[in-house]
């Protein structure tokens, strides 16, 4: 009844689940579905009979937990191994084994003495809520059987295969391809630091390199001769060019000033600004050129098709759990460096002390506090359209659809506007070489926030992969007002320090010991890995630079 | 059991047993959730993750350990392709702007005043340039999600200039906005 889900196992019932639901079946849960009570945040509970407090039928007691029989209906108690009535209920009774706990809508087994799952009961409380839900389903969406769109990218075949092969055979280097300086042209180390990251992300590279950008005839039709893709792509074309003096990318400086000029001074700047700026540019670019048709509201540029994922935000009603949705495109997550400690999960208090600093220690406690259900200030009530009032109400960002490549920036800076200063938060951030995002989608969110039920949730089924990979980490290093960016990047299982015109060969545990500010992540296929030679790439029979992203929706 | 009536019950007594109550309601609330989140495998990340952490810890002991420090002044190094180059980047080209010669490392504040850019240059700039040249600056829609990419300008982290020359820094860093 739900579709295939690589992200939760189903378990096995015990023998008396499984003789329980060979008896008797849905019988049991379609006659309770009418005592569930559901709660705006998502709980589920059993009343039963409202009008008075459930009490045991052994001792008439109305404490510890009470557990109401699928087959008889009576209630027992359970208030210590030693006055286990329910228990006693099974053993008086002949087959009435399975109870469900009534605070939490729980299956239990009174012989096991265990809490057991069947993804019918589950079903049979997510009908329940969704008809109880407050007119739009409180963001549960199920999704029928969608055909999954596939995006692919305009290929190139025949110019990829042979521009891989030719760059193979001319090389002497033993070194991988692509690992050239970048002189600093003047408190340029921000903008060098992004480019090697960049220059490093396989789709970005292979696009460039196959030329999919023709320069030569985006010079013909350009009007006014600035594009910022151009000489985009010829810095790939000299960096991959095999020749090893560090390169001076200051045609790209130029025209990058020339379309930012809110950015355009030799002065301070910041790497994450530059990242997002240039994006920016290169999107504008292409929707001139080719303006996308909106059919499926995704832009085709290559920018936003590396980089580009879908932010799900929810705003929930405290009061009645209306829940208003929206998505909104995002080109990367800035994560801030929160009060809380470490990996806040609920399952996992195996956490380490919190550091002196009392913050966030680890990128995954990043993400944990980036989707974590933030309750807005009273000063920010929103009107509710089910309780047509302005109410308090949670908020909860997901992601619906994941990039294939993820950029994740750290928010190190510190703005207070009380003291009118700004400061850099400098204490280390542990990330991951390895990271799967699953906990993060929308599906697990949402799946999370009505308690884990085995049931279909949007984007459920999905085929794209959450695991991904580091190949590139944005460091800084120094103060505010004056640092230095340095970019690691892991080529063929070797990492790499790109520090403007120096590139050396660093071991895995500086890349782990360094201070990351923007980390880049590439979904794991098995087209690409961080570790494999550009010219080892098993080209696909047609041709496509790299694997189709399919869409969730 | 049925609540006394007497009211030689203390109240702290009664309340203790609702606060044990409640108490014990809610742990068991907290097992239940863990044991459905570990038995649906939805927490089969934690021990990836726990090597990761493991992993890092060890590294910044080791990097910390100035025995190991090979990262010397990196500017003084010898790259991968056995080459030094000097602090500050020495290849010449021609600006795009004005065809002059410039040192590549000295290209960026020559550029800035050779396009009137730049902070002195702008605060000079007439409104109507500025005006039209921002249209063209981070405004589109689909690039723009203000909570989730900082665009202020005072928010920034910011390089420095590569190291050894002091004209650098005091032409860049420390000016006066």
């Amino acid at each position: 009844m739900f579709g295939r889900n690589p992200t939760y196992t189903n378990p096995k019932p015990c023998k008396h689940l499984a003789n329980y639901k060979l008896n008797h079946g849905l019988n049991g849960y379609n006659s309770i579905q009418k005592s569930f009570k559901i709660t705006p945040h998502g709980r589920t509970a059993m009343n039963g009979d409202q009008s008075k407090i459930p009490r045991c039928n052994f001792c008439s007691g109305y404490q510890g937990r009470l557990y109401f029989c699928l087959i008889c209906s009576s209630v027992s108690c359970c208030c210590s191994p030693d006055s286990n009535h329910a228990l006693l209920h099974s053993q008086t009774e002949n087959g009435h084994e399975i109870a469900v706990d009534m605070e939490r809508a729980e299956l239990f087994c009174c012989v096991c003495c265990d809490q057991v799952y069947d993804p019918d009961f589950d079903e049979a409380v997510m009908s329940k809520q969704i008809m109880e839900m407050p007119r739009n389903n409180n963001g549960v969406d199920v999704r029928k059987e969608k055909s999954n769109k596939r995006r692919k990218l305009i290929s190139d075949s025949n110019n990829s295969k042979e521009l891989f092969l030719r760059m193979g055979r001319g090389s002497k280097s033993c070194f991988p391809w692509g690992l050239r300086g970048l002189n600093n042209l003047g408190n340029t180390c921000f903008m060098n630091s992004v480019l090697q990251a960049l220059l490093h992300a396989p789709p970005l590279r292979n696009y460039f390199l196959s030329n999919q950008h023709n320069r030569e005839i985006c010079r013909k039709i350009s009007s006014d001769r600035l594009c910022l893709p151009c000489d985009f792509g010829a810095i790939f074309s000299a960096i991959f060019s095999g020749n090893q003096t560090p390169y001076s990318p200051a045609r790209l400086l130029y025209s990058w000033w020339q379309h930012s000029a809110n950015l355009a001074s030799y002065e301070q700047q910041d790497a994450h600004e530059f990242f997002i700026s240039m994006l920016d540019r290169i999107h504008e670019k292409e929707e001139q050129a080719r303006p996308s048709n909106k059919d499926d509201g995704d832009c085709h540029c290559i920018a936003h098709k590396v980089f580009s994922g879908l932010l799900r935000s929810d705003v929930t009603c405290i009061t009645c759990g209306f829940t208003s949705t929206t998505c909104d495109p995002c080109v990367d997550l800035s994560l801030d460096l929160g009060p809380s400690n470490g990996s806040s999960t609920v399952v996992a208090d195996k956490s380490r002390k919190p550091s002196k600093n009392t913050g966030v220690s680890t990128l995954v406690g990043c993400l944990d506090l980036f989707t974590r259900p933030e309750r807005l200030g009273s000063d920010q009530k929103l009107y509710c359209p089910h309780c047509r009032e302005r109410r308090d109400s949670l908020k909860q960002m997901s992601i619906r659809r994941l990039p294939l490549v993820l950029c994740l920036h750290i928010k190190r800076f510190e703005h207070s506007p009380i003291r009118k200063m700004s400061r850099k938060i400098d204490w280390h951030l542990q990330f991951p070489f390895s990271l799967d995002m699953a906990p993060y989608l929308s599906s697990s969110i949402v799946r999370n926030r009505f308690g884990n039920r085995i049931f279909a949730f949007e984007g459920d089924g999905s085929d794209m992969s959450t695991e991904f990979e580091l190949f590139a980490v944005v460091t800084h290093s120094g103060k505010l007002e004056s640092g230095h960016y340095v970019t690691y990047l892991r080529l063929r299982n070797q990492w790499y320090k790109c520090d403007d015109a120096w590139i050396t060969e660093v071991s895995e545990q500086t890349v782990r010991a360094s201070q990351g500010y923007m980390m880049y992540y590439i979904q794991k296929m098995p087209f690409y890995k961080a570790s494999e030679e550009l010219n080892h790439l098993p080209i696909s029979p047609r041709g496509d630079p790299f694997l189709s992203t399919a869409e969730c929706c | 059991m049925s609540v006394p009536n007497d009211d030689n019950t203390s109240h702290s007594q009664l309340s203790s047993q609702f606060f044990g109550d409640l108490l014990d309601s809610i742990i068991v609330d907290v097992a239940s959730e863990c044991h459905r989140i570990a038995r649906l495998g939805l927490d089969c990340n934690l021990e990836e993750g726990e090597e990761e952490i493991r992993l890092s810890a060890q590294a910044r002991v080791r990097v910390a350990d100035p025995s190991n420090s090979s990262e010397v002044n990196s500017k003084y190094v010898v790259d991968i392709f056995g080459q030094t180059h000097p602090a500050v980047a020495n290849e010449i080209f021609e600006c795009m702007n004005c065809r002059r010669s410039i040192v590549a490392g000295r290209f960026a504040p020559h550029l800035e005043k050779c396009m009137g850019k730049g902070r002195k240059a702008r605060l000079k700039a007439t409104r109507s340039s500025s005006a039209a040249q921002n249209r063209y600056s981070r405004g589109s829609p689909i690039s723009t999600y203000s909570p989730y990419s900082h665009s202020t300008s005072v928010n920034q982290l910011s390089n420095g200039a590569p190291g050894v020359s002091g004209e650098e820094y005091a032409e860049g860093a420390f000016e006066d906005p």
